[in-house]
């Protein structure tokens, strides 16, 4: 009884206790994105096909797919609000069901574009 | 559309690669599935995708996937009421404290110590999609199962079936595996109402009458079949084909209901009658296309989805020792611990720890669950496919070092002589 009950016991306060801890903000799933419209970029926007950005996520890093036909692979990380990666930064915002990211995409030879990136519904993780 | 070409190509790349590595892990003392197991991590992104990511880029592409996932699903359906058929509650009956105490410690120690490890894992390899105690829940959960198949098999291989300890060992993993499945239908359905638009006194109120149907039900039906075999000496292709509809529909029944297919599919075969002739059977007809065909299928759709070593740098090798640790010591140390104090000699009882420390296959089945519905991420999920890989492993060797065959042999020549 007490090799069962005390290590029961134990989870329960392990669960309790464990309400307090936060993990970073989820942003895996695939993502629709908006560009500026008033940006000039020859290869820039015009070559993303939707959803452009397919998110892995495991904890604070994170592997962005680019929807580019090359399916260009950044490794990024998850700070706080802030995604960081090699040609994209971006802040997080919203509940984890509304999540918005609004940020800078670099592209070669033009200025950095601003963009703003919807989450599609019931996004699963995985593969 | 359906890419019958790169279909065909995968199963027979997949099959080949299950044979050879399976038959090069007998070699080595282990069992054929561990060698299963492996060749589809080895087919994935940590072997051949790192290696040769054309090759792994045009051999699966990830369009093609879908099939390939299917087709394993079925494979897990058909293979979880094989595993539901193999066991025999009749078995558990008659081993007393010890089986008890075993039973029940070698679940809660590594359930707790597992809760634990989620406190440190959790703001590192999981987000706030997931709650803690989802995650909590999840780890323990994953950390108590043990795989009954696998252990039969060992035991089979040894010899030591039939031994107090591998009588013991399968009474104690059958209600692992029993009590693991309801933790995980309770886990999978308290994650699903979080996102489902079902309400959730559906989900309870349905599987409690679905169980209740089956139990109450259904089980009665079943001893037909039994009487069939016996007048006949077999069951026609037509009452086949019937068992296959009843599993099927279980499944789809705990599938609806948002407990998870598998379910069904265990439950169905668990509440099958269980005369050895009549089991034994049913498991010739339903294993070989299981265990050949469609479980290396399954085996090599959930290396495909592991990464070890890719990406995550030194610290996921040491959020790995952590898992790998904190299992061992829970399944392994509560069952040897707990063997001990229900007055088994050391010896024994390590190697009845050992034995429960075997994960196997029903772990990658838990955490292909895991990380489908979203409680682990795909860091999490190759940190726990390798602790099931490591945790397999070391059974065979580590059981011949604690009970060498030779000694197992001279104590049971010992005991037939004083029977005679």
């Amino acid at each position: 009884m007490l090799l069962v009950g005390v290590p029961v016991l134990g989870l329960l306060g392990i669960l309790e206790a464990g309400r307090g801890i936060s993990a970073p903000l989820s942003i895996a799933g695939d993502w629709t994105l908006e560009f500026d419209p008033a940006a000039h970029c020859a290869n820039g926007p015009a070559g993303l096909r939707q959803p452009a950005l397919s998110i892995s996520q495991s904890g604070t890093e994170v592997l962005i797919t680019v929807n580019d036909g090359r399916a260009t692979a950044l490794e990024a990380t998850v700070d706080g609000v802030t995604l960081t990666a090699k040609s994209l930064t971006a802040t997080i915002s919203g509940k984890p069901g509304e999540r918005l990211l609004e940020g800078h995409m670099h592209f070669d030879g033009c200025a950095p574009v601003a963009f703003r990136a919807v989450r599609q519904a019931s996004q699963k993780r995985g593969a | 559309m359906l890419d019958l070409f790169h279909l065909v190509l995968q199963i027979a790349v997949i099959l080949v690669a299950a044979r050879i590595v399976g038959f090069l892990f007998q070699k080595i003392h282990q069992p054929q599935v561990m060698g299963e197991m492996v060749a589809g991590i080895l087919l994935g992104p940590s072997l051949v995708g790192w290696l040769a990511p054309g090759v792994s880029a045009a051999l699966f592409p990830p369009a093609s996937l879908g099939y390939l996932n299917a087709l394993s699903q079925v494979g897990l359906v058909v293979f979880m009421f094989v595993v539901g058929l193999a066991l025999n509650p009749s078995e558990l009956h008659g081993f007393g404290h010890a089986a008890v105490l075993t039973s029940h410690v070698s679940i809660v120690a590594p359930f707790c110590l597992g809760g634990l490890a989620a406190m440190y894992l959790y703001p590192r390899l999981s987000d706030d999609s997931v709650t803690f105690t989802h995650f909590a829940l999840f780890m323990g959960a994953a950390m108590s199962i043990t795989a009954f198949p696998v252990l039969a098999r060992i035991l089979s291989e040894r010899g030591l079936v039939r031994s107090r300890l591998g009588t013991l060992a399968i009474a104690c993993a059958a209600v692992d595996d029993v009590t693991g499945w309801c933790i995980l239908a309770y886990i999978v359905v308290l994650v699903r109402m979080t996102h489902a638009a079902r309400p959730a006194w559906v989900t309870i109120a349905g599987s409690i009458l679905y169980v209740l149907i089956m139990l109450s039900v259904v089980r009665r039906i079943m001893p037909a079949f039994e009487r069939e075999f016996r007048k006949r000496g077999g069951l026609s292709d037509n009452l086949i084909a019937v068992i296959v509809v009843l599993v099927l529909a279980s499944a789809l029944t705990t599938e609806w209901l948002g407990i998870h297919l598998l379910f069904g599919a265990f439950l169905m075969g668990a509440i099958m009658p269980k005369s050895p002739e009549f089991t034994r059977y049913l498991l010739h007809k339903f294993e070989s296309v299981t265990v050949v065909l469609l479980l290396p299928l399954f085996f090599a759709f959930t290396g495909l989805r592991t990464r070890i070593g890719v990406g995550g740098g030194r610290a996921i090798w040491f959020y790995c020792a952590i898992v790998i640790l904190v299992a061992i010591t829970g399944k392994l140390g509560g069952s040897m611990f707990a063997a001990r104090l229900a007055g088994m000699p050391w010896r024994e009882a390590a190697s009845l720890g050992i034995l429960m420390n075997t994960r196997g296959l029903m772990e990658l089945v838990i955490l292909n669950v895991g990380l489908d519905i979203g409680v682990i991420s795909p860091a999490m999920f190759s940190i726990m496919v390798l602790m099931a890989l490591v945790t397999t492993f070391m059974t065979t060797p580590l059981l011949e070092w604690v009970y060498p065959t030779r000694l197992f042999r001279a104590q049971a020549d010992e005991i037939h002589k004083s029977v005679a």
